[in-house]
């Protein structure tokens, strides 16, 4: 709200510069958003919040000026008594629609049509309303400084010279002020002759019953429209107006009355009419104030400091409300019209504190009277599997949660994509039902801005038509090793991608299997699953070359990728306690067994014949050694075995060592054809 | 032999002194042919004597060299080490954990919540029913085709009738998901449905709302909320707690400063400004002149509020705010555009702590 500060002065006794003003504002409630010198006057700026259309004018932000200052507002401020409406009916007023519509005041004037005063118009010009004509400008006026809306119609294009406040008819039409023709419906409020709709109430007023040059006689509109009737057809329109902004946060349902007094004063001294006869006021339920019993000591109880009862009465006279003590420590305020957004006693509480000045507000803490609750269980665990995704040299990525719907594609798993009904676009059009496209896309952005080793993790939500999920999405692309003057970089592979998984899981105290898997965004055989208890919980693996190409990754990137559910790798997740075991008593043997198997058979098969056919003493099996090529017969494998024996009750014999190592040797000649080497 | 720096230096001093030929020593051996028996014994004794002593001194000083000599296999110890690779954390999530950090040691416990949200939990139960104005000041992302919730998950036991009446309707009549939740707030609400006051939480999460990609806004962007209920809470409570807060993120001495402002769900409302971290308040660019940098918005959770998750507004009062990760993160920082933060450049991920 732009308010010249000469406009400002004739309402309050404000000698302050405008800077002094603005800064002392900012901290009562209405932040100064711009300060600009036009002419001799100084026009601020105010950011009025939502809640006070009052202050949507030059005489609320007036007020809180003076109440700031503790001055008196000056006499023709919009405490005024209300004026009396004449008698005498110059125009018929009947309100069809009494819910949408509580009051309205119209009055005749006989009028010449012209410019107004340059005083007017500079004051206009600088809260930003362009002049039009006398009349239109006398009604902007009125609605800046009482923040009334008014309207004025051309009284001779109006049918039966009579005004009817009803609702649109079915598909009923009006060319609008801005001189688009709209198709009204039937829950819209309009101002109608008695033929048709000439204005959409507190919306904008029609073309055919516009003030022009040729205009001779007006009506002055001055009405009170309900608050969601105005918003509702005002979004429908697509129209918002200086009317519809005030009407629709609440008018005062007061000021009709007084804003028309204002408007036909202004017509008389700027010499642009005058009026004929009284003025209607259609008015069937008159506002009834409300009353709140304040508790004094509420206020220290919720602001936490102590405001003197003067003070607390000072503050609250001087912008409007009635303060009246009652009984026992209580005091009756009598709410202003104007004050719609004053329901309850924490609403007057606000008005003393904003006025006392937060800046005395002390520096307390809350007393702690019971131990906090449990935090969230996932941040532990979140924490847990980001420390360990940064210990293997992932770095933390954060990625928008809408992704493009081709992006989406590959991932969706057979699910409908969880879509956004009004994306800002179509880059973000869809919600991610796996973090890999995003990574996938980072890791892309780093590969074009000269990054060739880029490894990156995120941890967030996923979405599908069940809900939500967290993940831990890992992708890795370039040297699986730190580059090294001395040499031995290789590039990641399968192995380094399956490394990182099992270190998740083992952090995440889940022992999954492998298997291999058939997923759309990943090359066969170069990709696998996590099965825990039955269930996938992730995949992991080499993007296929096509997805890469799509995401814009340079031709020949080898981008390996990983996603976990984090959710249903906890569920899964061992609850038992930890619990420390003494350490072993008596030493270890180490056997090595080398085999010649299938090269098709999995090194888990072999080590599931192997564990059947071992002791209990069989603590450990580890893979050593795989090799293919000179010395091993065409589709067959060599693998090297190195098995732990151990007992923690005695030192285990050479011959029960050996004998272990026989029987299992024996195992796998019987059930996978291997060869001892 | 104080001379002798090198090798050379002291193969020539050897030389020169005990050498076989044409040293000192030798030269005084072939001298003493031509004296008198006698003395030759004598002379032959001073001679050795002299040998020694000079043998002894260069090996005194061939040690000494040697221990200042770089052994043949010496590594070059200014070339770079074998450094494993650690990653870099993203500053948002830096900045998550300072504040819940901050939050745990003042006694709250840290919560995190669904992002995809019905109208309820979002808007209505914060005192802004359909067609509130206020529900413009976040523009809302819905979704094509809701989701409907999940079994109810379990809660404390319900306590008191409109509780239970409450719990039960939820339960018979999940809402549908219809939107993309705006604000952590709506964590506020499902806490204290669940839970009896006193209440001290924060709640930390990504928010959407349907703002374009500029220097400043990102439509999905971080929150931090915080909740303390109870009987007595007081606005002067809040002022302490985010003035401990704004001090450890930004430094000791950093002063708030509380605006009043407006927003449905809390009554009195105020916008928290910190004093300009560049300028400490004696005014520059990046606070337009004025000293101080809006950081959050804040106030007393309103009556209406309590009203819908079945708290007494006479018996328990309570303080609320909610701060962007983000705005922190740029201020702290002087990170200038917003955007940097999702677009996960390793250039700029690399400028941050691990």
């Amino acid at each position: 709200m732009k308010v010249p500060l000469s406009w400002i002065r004739e309402f309050a006794d404000v000698p302050e510069s405008a800077e002094e003003i603005g800064t002392l504002m900012s901290v009562r409630g209405l932040a100064l958003e711009g300060l600009e010198r036009h002419g001799d006057d100084t026009v601020l700026d105010f950011d009025v919040t939502a809640n006070r259309p009052d202050c949507l004018s030059i005489a609320g932000i007036a007020r809180e000026i003076a109440t700031a200052y503790g001055r008196p507002m000056k006499d023709q401020g919009g405490t005024a008594p209300e004026p009396r409406a004449d008698t005498t009916v110059s125009i018929p007023v009947t309100i069809d629609a009494p819910d949408l519509c509580r009051r309205y005041a119209g009055a005749v004037a006989d009028v010449t049509v012209g410019s107004s005063p340059d005083w007017m118009q500079a004051r206009l010009t600088a809260c930003g309303v362009r002049p039009v004509s006398n009349i239109v400008d006398i009604t902007n006026y009125v609605l800046l400084e009482l923040g009334q809306p008014m309207h004025a119609f051309d009284l001779d294009t109006l049918a039966g010279h009579a005004i009817t406040v009803r609702r649109a008819r079915g598909a009923e039409r009006l060319k609008t002020l801005d001189g688009k023709t709209r198709t009204l419906t039937g829950d819209m409020l309009v101002i109608a002759d008695a033929e048709r709709a000439q204005a959409i109430g507190g919306v904008m007023g029609g073309a055919d019953s516009e003030v022009t040059a040729a205009t001779r006689r007006i009506v002055f509109e001055a009405a009170w429209f309900l608050p969601a009737s105005v918003r509702i057809t005002s979004k429908a329109l697509g129209l918002r107006t200086e009317a519809s902004v005030r009407f629709e946060r609440g008018a005062d349902l007061t000021a009709p009355v007084r804003a028309m007094a204002r408007a036909c004063g202004l017509l008389e001294q700027i010499g642009a009419g005058t009026r004929a006869g009284g003025v209607t006021d259609t008015y069937p339920i008159t506002h009834e104030p409300r009353r709140i019993s304040l508790d004094q000591r509420r206020i220290d109880g919720l602001l936490g400091m102590e405001v003197p009862d003067a003070e607390v009465a000072r503050i609250l006279t001087s912008l409007g409300f009635d303060v009246a003590p009652a009984q026992s420590g209580r005091w009756m305020v009598t709410v202003p019209a104007w004050r719609v957004d004053i329901r309850r006693p924490v609403d007057l509480i606000e008005e003393v504190g904003r006025h006392h000045g937060f800046e005395h507000l002390p520096a307390t803490f809350p007393g702690v009277q019971q131990a906090p609750g449990p935090s969230d269980p996932r941040l532990a665990r979140d924490r847990r599997a980001r420390t360990a995704a940064l210990g293997m040299g992932f770095s933390e990525a954060i990625t928008f949660a809408f992704i493009e719907a081709a992006a989406a594609e590959p991932f969706l798993g057979g699910h409908p994509p969880v879509a956004l009904a009004n994306p800002l676009s179509e880059k973000f059009a869809v919600m991610r039902p796996s973090l890999l496209p995003g990574l996938i896309d980072a890791v892309s952005h780093n590969r074009r801005h000269g990054r060739r080793d880029v490894r990156l993790f995120e941890i967030g939500t996923r979405f599908d038509p069940a809900g939500e999920s967290r993940g831990l999405g890992l992708a890795w692309t370039g040297l699986a090793t730190a580059e090294h003057w001395s040499g031995g970089q290789r590039d990641v592979d399968f192995s380094d991608i399956k490394g990182v998984v099992e270190q998740i899981s083992a952090v995440a105290k889940a022992s999954p299997s492998y298997v291999e898997a058939d997923t759309p965004y990943l090359v066969r055989g170069r990709s696998a699953a996590l099965i825990v208890d039955g269930r996938p919980v992730g995949t992991f693996g080499l993007v296929d070359a096509a997805v890469a190409e799509r995401r814009d990754l340079p031709a020949g990137d080898q981008v390996y990728v990983a996603e976990i559910d984090l959710d249903a790798l906890a569920a899964s997740a061992t609850g038992a306690p930890m619990r420390a075991t003494t350490l072993p008593k008596y030493p270890s043997v180490v056997r090595d067994v080398s085999i010649l198997v299938d090269d098709a058979l999995s090194a888990e098969t072999v080590r599931g014949t192997i564990q059947s056919a071992a002791p209990s003493t069989l603590i450990l099996i580890r893979e050593f050694d795989r090799y293919e090529g000179k010395g091993v017969p065409d589709g067959k494998v060599s693998l090297s075995f190195r098995l732990t024996f151990q007992s923690p009750e005695r030192t285990l014999t050479d011959d029960e060592v050996q004998t272990a190592t026989n029987h299992i040797v024996d195992a796998l000649t019987r059930h996978v054809n291997a060869i001892q080497r | 032999m104080a001379d002798v720096r090198t090798d050379a230096d002291l193969r020539a001093v050897r030389t020169r002194w005990v050498g076989r030929k044409g040293s000192w020593v030798a030269a005084f051996m072939e001298s003493m042919a031509t004296a008198t028996p006698d003395l030759k014994k004598s002379l032959g004794r001073g001679a050795n004597e002299l040998k020694k002593e000079v043998e002894a001194a260069i090996a005194e000083r061939e040690l000494a060299l040697a221990a200042t000599r770089r052994p043949a296999n010496a590594v070059d110890i200014t070339l770079p080490g074998r450094a494993p690779t650690l990653g870099y954390r993203h500053p948002l999530s830096l900045i998550r954990d300072e504040v819940i950090e901050i939050f745990t040691r003042l006694g709250y416990q840290v919560l995190e919540g669904p992002e995809v949200e019905d109208d309820y939990h979002n808007f209505e139960a914060l005192n802004m029913p359909e067609e509130h104005p206020a529900r413009d000041m976040q523009d809302t992302l819905y979704l094509a085709t809701p989701l409907m919730p999940p079994g109810n998950p379990e809660g404390s036991p319900p306590q008191g009738e409109s509780r239970i009446a409450r719990e039960v309707a939820h339960r018979l009549n999940p809402q549908p998901l219809t939107l993309l939740r705006t604000h952590t707030s709506a964590m506020q609400i499902r806490h204290m449905e669940k839970h009896d006051p006193p209440v001290r939480l924060v709640a930390i999460g990504p928010v959407y709302r349907k703002d374009n990609l500029d220097l400043t806004h990102t439509p999905m962007f971080h929150q931090v909320e915080g909740l303390v209920v109870g009987a007595g809470i007081t606005l002067a409570d809040l002022k302490g707690t985010l003035g401990a807060m704004a001090e450890a993120l930004f430094g000791a001495g950093t002063a708030v400063r509380f605006r009043p402002s407006f927003f449905p769900y809390t009554e009195p409302s105020a916008e928290v400004d910190i004093q300009c971290i560049k300028c400490k308040g004696a005014g520059c660019s990046m606070c337009k002149r004025t000293g101080w940098i809006e950081i959050l918005g804040s106030g007393m959770v309103h009556p209406a509020v309590f009203e819908a998750v079945g708290y007494d507004p006479d018996a328990v009062t309570g303080f609320a705010f909610g701060m962007g990760v983000e705005r922190v993160a740029l201020l702290k920082w002087g990170v200038e555009d917003i955007r940097l933060f999702y677009e996960n450049d390793l250039r700029f991920l690399e400028q941050f702590g691990r």
